[in-house]
C-alpha cells in the first residue's frame, strides 16, 4: 500500500536531529536489524520454520538450536524471525490503513469545517473504545485471520491519528496561504494534498511512529488472547501464548517472544520520543 | 456555566447512542442470525420464526435499533447463547470485581507515579529524572501479559501469592493476597505516562512567573513546590489519569485474563472466544460507556477545578 | 450502576504493605480443615442436571450427589446392582423389571419409591424437552411403577446395551417434585439426591461443596465401600489455569485432581508427598474423523493414505508426555465386544505407504512438493478444538511432510458444534468416552446421525443393518458377534484415524488414603465413597 501519510517528502533532514539523541540511534539500528533479519529470514536460517519434529521438542537453547525448539520440535530462532515478519508485517499494514484512514478523516474534518462536527464525534466513538477490547470484538466479527487483524489494528490506530491530523491541520489552515489558494481558485484536492497535507505532516508523522508500536503491541496481544493467525503461521503473541503453557518446564519459549516483542515496541516508542523531542525543539 | 454542563451532557449522550449503535451493527454483521443463535442447536423453524419476531428481527433496520435502545436502557441486554444466563446479570456480578482490581491498580501505581514525577522535576537530569524517563517508555512499551507470565513464574516458584481468581473481600488477607499480582501487574502501566506528565507539567510550573515571583517573596522551597508549582501542575495529570482510564481497562482485559479475575474483561474475551455474542456485545457496551462516563465527569471536574480551562473552550 | 459490594474501603498505604505481607505466609499456610476432602479441576459445569447436561464436570459432581438404578464392575464389563438390589429382562428383550433397594432416602429424608424412578424417566423423556443424551434410554414404550418398589422399563425394541448405559450419569434419579419446583434453576440452587454426599452449595466457576449424606449405606458392595463416606466433606475447587492447580496440588491447598496438564506428570511423579493412580478401565479415545462426502474424500484408499501419515505415537510420547497410550482402533482393544482379530494395519504410520496409495490413487507429486490430481493440489481443512491446539499442529505437520497441504481452523469448545454441522470441513479431531464397542459404535456411524454426530456422512446399508442387529440382539453371544463383525467392518473403512487412548491419572496429596479410581465417564472419584483421609 502506498501511503503519502506515512512518508517524508525529504528524510535528510533526520539523520542530524538522532544524532543528538543516541537512544534513538541505537532504537533505529535495533530496529534495522529485527525488520532486515525479518525480511531476509530464510538466508539467515537453514531450518525450516514448518518443519515439526515432535521428538526434540522444549529443548534448551544449545544443542544445535541457538535458541532450542518450541512445542512442536520446530527451530525457535527461525519461528521467531518469521514470527517477527507475520508481526511486523501485521503491524505496517494495519497502521498503514488507520493512517489512510485516520489522516483523511482528520484533514477532511478541518477542510470541510461542516463535517467537522460529525467526523469528530465518530472519531470520539472509536476512540472510546479501549484498543484491545476495539480489536478484540473486529477480530471476533469478521473471524480469525490476517484480514481482520490488520483491519483492527487499522482501525484502532485510527482514532488517534485523525484527532492528531485534524489538530495539525488546523493550525495550518489559520496561516495565510491556504486561503490565498482558495481566493485564487485552486480545486480543493490540490489546496488538501499540496498545501495542507505537505505542511502538516510532520506532526501526524510522528504520531504514527508511535501508533506503529502500539499497533504491534495490539497485534502481539491479540495473538496471545488467542485471536492471532491459525497454525502454522509464526506470529509473535502466538509463540508467547503457546510458551504459556509450558511455563515452568521450558521458559525459553515464551521469554523469548516476549522479549522480542518489548525490543521492537521499545525501538519504535523511543524513535516516536525522538521524533516529538526534536518537533518540540521546533516549535520552540 | 449551566449551559456549559448542558451541551457537555448532550454531546456525550450523542456519544453514547453512537457506542450504542456499533454495538447493536456488531450483532448485526455477524454471520450467524441471532435468531438461530439463541434457539440454540435444538431450535425448530417455527421457534427460531417467533424469536423472530419477539425480537423484532422481521422490522426495518432503524426500528430494531430504537427496540434496542428501549431494552438496553430497561435494563435488557439479552441472554447469553451458551448458558441463557442473562447478559445484565452476569455484567453486574463482573463490574465489581473490574472496579475492585482498577481502582486498587490505581491506589498503589498513582501516588508512587506522582512522587517519582516529582522527584524528577525537581531534580532534571539527575538519576531519579532518568529513571523516571525509562521507566515511562519500557512502561508502555512492554506487553501486559509478560508482565504478568513473568510474575506467575515468580509466585510459583516463592509460592507466596495466589496466582488465580478473586479471594475473600478486599479488608482480609485472603482478598489482599489476590488481588496483589494483578493490581501489580496493572499499575506498572499507569506509572510511566503519570509520572513523565507529572515532571512535565511541574517542571513548566516550576519556571512560571506567579511560582518564581513567590520563590522572590521568599517562600521555602517545599511550599513553592507544593503550594505553587503543583497546584498548576495537577490539572493536566488529572486530566491524563481521567485519559488512562482508557488504557487501564484493556490492560484489564489482559490482567483478568491471565490471574482468571472475575470482572468484565475476562468476561469479554471469554464470550467473543466462545462465540457469545450477545454477552461480548453487553460487555463492550458497557466498557465504552463506563469510559465515556468516566471521561465526561474528569472533564467536569476539571472545569470546576479551574474556570480558566472553561473559558478557553 | 449499583453499588460495587466489595469496594475497596479506605487503607493506608503502609497498613496495605503490612498486610501483604502477612498474607504470603498466611496464604502458603492455608490450613486444610479436618474432614474436608478438597478436589481441584480446571473447568465447571453450567448446571448440575443429570438430564441436561453431557459434560464431565456434571457428571463428576452428580455421581457423588445421585444413584443410578444399576452401575458397572471396575473393569466395565459386567453390570452390578446400585439403587436397584435385582432385575428380571424378559424373553423377547423389551420388558426390563427393576425391584428398588428398601430403606433409601434423598438428602431431604423422604424416602425414594418407584414412583420416583418413573417421574425422573418421564422428564428425562419429554417430547421437545430441553433434554440431553435421551438416545441413551433406549426405544421407551412407557415405564411404570406397579407398586413403590418395582419399575417396568417396557422398551418397543429391544436394545442390547441397556443396562451398560443406565449406569451413565444420565440416569441418575433425581427428585421429580424438586424439579417440577425448581425449573431453570434445578441443579443450579439445589439438587436433592440420593447420593453419598448432599448438594450443599455452588458457586459458579469457583467451588462446589457437598457434604456427607448421612445414614447412607446403599452403595455397591462390588466398588467396596457401600457407606457412608469416610470424608464429611468434599469441595469441588475450580481452579482455571493448569500451572496453579499443580502448584496448589504440591502445597497441598488442594487434595487430589486429575485435570494435570500431560508434563506436570513427571514432575508430580518424583515428589515423594504425591500419589498416582489410574482407574482399571475408563475410556476415552482421540481420533482424526474423514468426511467421506469430500472431494477425494469419498475414496477410502485416499482416507487410508492420510491415515498413514499421522505419527500417533510420536503425539503420545511427545504431546502427551507419554501419559496416553498411542491408539490404533476406534476404540480400547480391553473394552467389551471388541474384536482381536480387527484388521488395525491401516492405521499404523507408515508415509512410504501413503506415497504407493496416492499414487494409486491417481495423485501426482507436484513441483512444490504437494500431491495433486488433474491439476488441483490435495488441499484439507481441519476442524478442531482450541484445547488441541498441539495435536492439530502435529498432524499438519505430519501431511505436510508426505506432501499434503492442511488448512487448520480451531475453535472454542462452545462454538466447535455448530462448525461441525456444516459441509466446510474434510478432517475433524476429537476424543470421546464410551463404555463398550456397542456404545462406541451406536452414536457415530449409523446412517440416521448423519450429519452429527455421523459427521463422516457415512451412509452404509450394511452398518445399519449390523447395528440394528447389535442393538436388538437378546443374548450376549449374538450381541457381541455383531457388533464384533461391525468394528471390523467400520475399521476396514477406515472412518477414523485413531490417535490416543487416554486414561484419566489421579494424583493425591499425603493426606489422602490410597484408593482405586472409578471408570465410568472418566469421573475418576466416582461416588466419593471410596475417598478416605489417613
Amino acid at each position: 500500500m502506498s501511503d503519502t501519510l506515512t512518508l517524508p517528502r525529504r528524510p535528510r533532514r533526520l539523520p542530524p536531529r538522532l544524532r543528538r539523541n543516541p537512544m534513538a540511534a541505537l532504537a533505529l539500528g535495533l530496529l534495522l536489524a529485527i525488520a532486515l533479519a525479518a525480511i531476509f529470514a530464510p538466508l539467515l536460517t537453514s531450518f525450516d520454520p514448518y518443519e515439526t519434529a515432535l521428538r526434540q521438542r522444549l529443548q534448551g537453547p544449545g544443542n544445535g538450536h541457538l535458541l532450542g525448539t518450541d512445542s512442536q520440535g520446530r527451530d525457535m530462532l527461525t519461528r521467531l524471525l518469521y514470527g517477527a515478519r507475520t508481526t511486523l508485517m501485521i503491524g505496517c499494514a494495519g497502521t498503514a490503513f488507520g493512517a489512510l484512514l485516520g489522516g483523511s478523516i482528520g484533514l477532511c474534518a478541518a477542510f470541510y469545517r461542516k463535517l467537522d462536527g460529525v467526523l469528530m464525534r465518530l472519531v470520539d466513538v472509536l476512540l472510546s473504545f479501549p484498543s484491545i477490547l476495539f480489536g478484540l470484538s473486529l477480530a471476533a466479527i469478521l473471524g480469525p485471520g490476517l484480514d481482520s487483524l490488520i483491519l483492527a489494528v487499522g482501525l484502532s490506530v485510527m482514532p488517534g491519528i485523525a484527532r492528531i491530523s485534524r489538530g495539525a491541520a488546523l493550525s495550518v489552515m489559520t496561516q495565510d496561504y491556504i486561503e490565498s489558494g482558495r481566493a485564487i481558485g485552486l480545486p480543493d484536492h490540490r489546496l488538501l494534498t499540496r498545501y495542507l497535507l505537505a505542511n502538516a505532516y510532520p506532526p501526524i508523522l510522528t504520531y504514527t511512529t508511535l501508533a506503529f508500536g502500539d499497533a504491534i503491541l495490539l497485534a502481539a496481544t491479540l495473538g496471545f488472547l488467542g485471536l492471532g493467525l491459525q497454525p502454522p503461521t509464526a506470529e509473535l503473541g502466538g509463540i508467547a501464548a503457546e510458551g504459556r503453557a509450558f511455563l515452568f518446564i521450558a521458559p525459553h519459549v515464551s521469554t523469548a517472544a516476549s522479549l522480542l516483542i518489548f525490543a521492537i515496541v521499545l525501538s519504535f516508542n523511543l524513535l516516536g520520543d525522538a521524533l516529538r523531542d526534536a518537533g518540540d525543539r521546533r516549535a520552540q | 456555566m449551566m449551559v456549559r454542563l448542558l451541551r457537555r451532557a448532550a454531546v456525550s449522550l450523542v456519544v453514547l447512542t453512537g457506542v450504542l449503535l456499533i454495538g447493536f451493527l456488531m450483532l448485526q454483521v455477524i454471520p450467524a442470525d441471532p435468531a438461530v443463535a439463541i434457539a440454540g442447536p435444538q431450535g425448530t423453524e417455527a421457534e427460531i420464526e417467533a424469536i423472530r419476531r419477539h425480537l423484532g428481527l422481521d422490522q426495518p433496520l432503524i426500528v430494531q435499533f430504537l427496540y434496542y435502545l428501549q431494552r438496553v436502557l430497561s435494563g435488557d441486554m439479552g441472554h447469553s447463547v451458551i448458558n441463557n444466563a442473562s447478559v445484565s446479570a452476569e455484567l453486574l456480578r463482573a463490574i465489581g470485581p473490574t472496579v475492585e482490581l482498577m481502582c486498587a491498580a490505581m491506589l498503589w501505581a498513582v501516588p508512587t507515579a506522582l512522587a517519582l514525577g516529582i522527584l524528577a522535576a525537581l531534580r532534571r537530569g539527575g538519576i531519579i529524572d532518568r529513571m523516571v524517563m525509562t521507566l515511562a517508555v519500557m512502561g508502555v512499551s512492554i506487553p501486559v501479559f509478560w508482565v504478568g507470565l513473568l510474575m506467575i513464574q515468580f509466585a510459583v516458584r516463592t509460592r507466596a501469592f495466589p496466582i488465580q481468581g478473586r479471594g475473600g473481600p478486599l479488608w482480609t488477607l485472603d482478598g489482599l493476597s489476590h488481588i496483589a499480582l494483578p493490581a501489580t501487574a496493572l499499575g506498572l502501566i499507569l506509572i510511566g505516562p503519570i509520572a513523565r506528565m507529572t515532571r512535565t507539567t511541574l517542571s513548566d510550573a516550576l519556571h512560571a512567573d506567579h511560582v518564581r515571583t513567590a520563590r522572590a517573596k521568599g517562600a521555602s522551597e517545599t511550599r513553592v513546590v507544593l503550594n505553587h508549582a503543583l497546584r498548576t501542575a495537577i490539572l493536566p495529570v488529572i486530566t491524563l489519569i481521567g485519559l488512562q482510564i482508557g488504557s487501564l481497562m484493556g490492560g484489564a482485559v489482559v490482567t483478568e485474563t491471565i490471574f482468571s479475575w472475575p470482572g468484565v474483561g475476562r468476561l469479554a474475551v471469554g464470550a467473543i472466544i466462545a462465540g457469545d455474542y450477545p454477552m461480548a456485545q453487553g460487555a463492550i457496551i458497557f466498557l465504552a460507556s463506563a469510559f465515556i462516563i468516566v471521561n465526561v465527569a474528569v472533564d467536569l471536574l476539571n472545569e470546576l477545578a479551574d474556570p480558566r480551562l472553561g473559558a478557553r473552550t | 450502576m449499583p453499588r460495587p459490594s466489595s469496594f475497596p474501603p479506605p487503607v493506608t498505604l503502609s497498613r496495605l504493605a503490612g498486610t501483604l505481607l502477612l498474607s504470603c505466609i498466611a496464604t502458603s499456610a492455608l490450613a486444610q480443615q479436618a474432614g474436608v476432602v478438597t478436589l481441584g479441576r480446571t473447568y465447571d459445569a453450567d448446571r448440575y442436571d443429570p438430564q441436561r447436561s453431557s459434560s464431565l464436570a456434571a457428571a463428576e459432581v452428580l455421581y457423588m450427589v445421585g444413584d443410578t438404578l444399576v452401575t458397572l464392575s471396575d473393569d466395565l464389563k459386567s453390570v452390578e446392582p446400585a439403587l436397584a438390589e435385582r432385575w428380571e429382562v424378559s424373553e423377547d428383550g423389551l420388558t426390563y423389571t427393576f425391584h428398588l433397594k428398601p430403606g433409601v432416602t434423598y438428602c431431604d429424608g423422604k424416602a425414594l419409591t418407584a414412583q420416583d424412578v418413573v417421574g425422573s424417566m418421564q422428564r428425562w423423556l419429554t417430547p421437545d424437552g430441553p433434554y440431553v443424551s435421551t438416545w441413551k434410554a433406549g426405544m421407551v414404550d412407557s415405564v411404570t411403577a406397579p407398586d413403590d418398589s418395582t419399575v417396568v422399563y417396557k422398551l418397543s425394541a429391544p436394545s442390547s446395551g441397556l443396562l451398560f448405559q443406565m449406569a451413565q450419569f444420565n440416569f441418575i434419579i433425581i427428585d421429580p417434585a424438586e424439579a417440577e419446583a425448581l425449573g431453570d434453576d434445578f441443579g443450579v440452587t439445589a439438587f436433592n439426591g440420593t447420593g453419598a454426599f448432599c448438594f450443599d452449595s455452588w458457586q459458579p466457576n469457583d467451588a462446589v461443596v457437598l457434604t456427607r449424606h448421612d445414614g447412607y449405606d446403599w452403595g455397591s458392595p462390588a466398588l467396596g465401600n457401600s457407606g457412608p463416606a469416610r470424608v464429611d466433606k468434599v469441595v469441588w475447587k475450580i481452579i482455571p489455569e493448569e500451572s496453579t492447580l499443580v502448584a496448589s496440588l504440591q502445597a497441598g491447598e488442594i487434595d487430589a485432581t486429575y485435570s494435570l496438564p500431560s508434563w506436570s506428570i513427571a514432575q508430580l511423579e518424583a515428589d515423594p508427598s504425591i500419589q498416582l493412580a489410574q482407574p482399571a478401565a475408563s475410556f476415552r479415545t482421540h481420533y482424526v474423523g474423514m468426511k467421506t462426502s469430500r472431494p477425494n474424500m469419498g475414496d477410502v484408499h485416499v482416507r487410508e493414505a492420510i491415515s498413514h501419515a499421522i505419527d500417533q505415537s510420536a503425539i503420545a510420547d511427545a504431546i502427551f508426555f507419554g501419559t496416553v497410550d498411542a491408539a490404533d482402533s476406534y476404540y480400547s482393544e480391553a473394552a467389551l465386544d471388541y474384536d482381536p482379530t480387527t484388521d488395525t494395519s491401516p492405521f499404523t504410520f507408515d508415509p512410504d505407504k501413503t506415497r504407493t496409495l496416492l499414487e494409486g490413487a491417481g495423485f501426482t507429486m507436484g513441483s512444490d512438493g504437494f500431491w495433486q490430481k488433474d491439476g488441483t493440489p490435495l488441499t484439507l481443512t481441519y476442524y478442531g478444538f482450541n484445547s488441541a491446539r498441539e495435536q492439530a499442529e502435529a498432524i499438519q505437520g505430519d501431511l505436510r511432510k508426505v506432501g499434503i497441504d492442511l488448512k487448520v481452523e480451531l475453535f472454542d469448545s462452545t462454538a466447535i458444534w455448530a462448525k461441525l454441522r456444516e459441509e466446510s470441513y474434510d478432517l475433524f479431531q476429537m476424543d470421546y468416552p464410551y463404555l463398550n464397542a456397542g456404545d462406541a459404535l451406536n452414536l457415530y456411524f449409523s446412517s440416521a446421525s448423519i450429519p452429527s454426530p455421523n459427521r463422516m456422512m457415512w451412509n452404509d446399508p450394511e452398518t445399519d443393518r449390523l447395528l440394528e442387529a447389535g442393538n436388538t440382539a437378546t443374548t450376549d453371544a449374538a450381541r457381541s458377534a455383531a457388533f464384533m463383525a461391525l468394528g471390523k467392518h467400520l475399521h476396514e473403512a477406515v472412518l477414523w484415524k485413531p490417535l490416543l487412548l487416554e486414561t484419566p491419572t489421579v494424583a493425591f496429596g499425603p493426606r489422602i488414603a490410597p484408593f482405586s479410581p472409578a471408570g465410568i465417564s472418566g469421573a475418576a472419584f466416582g461416588t466419593g465413597l471410596s475417598l478416605a483421609l489417613k
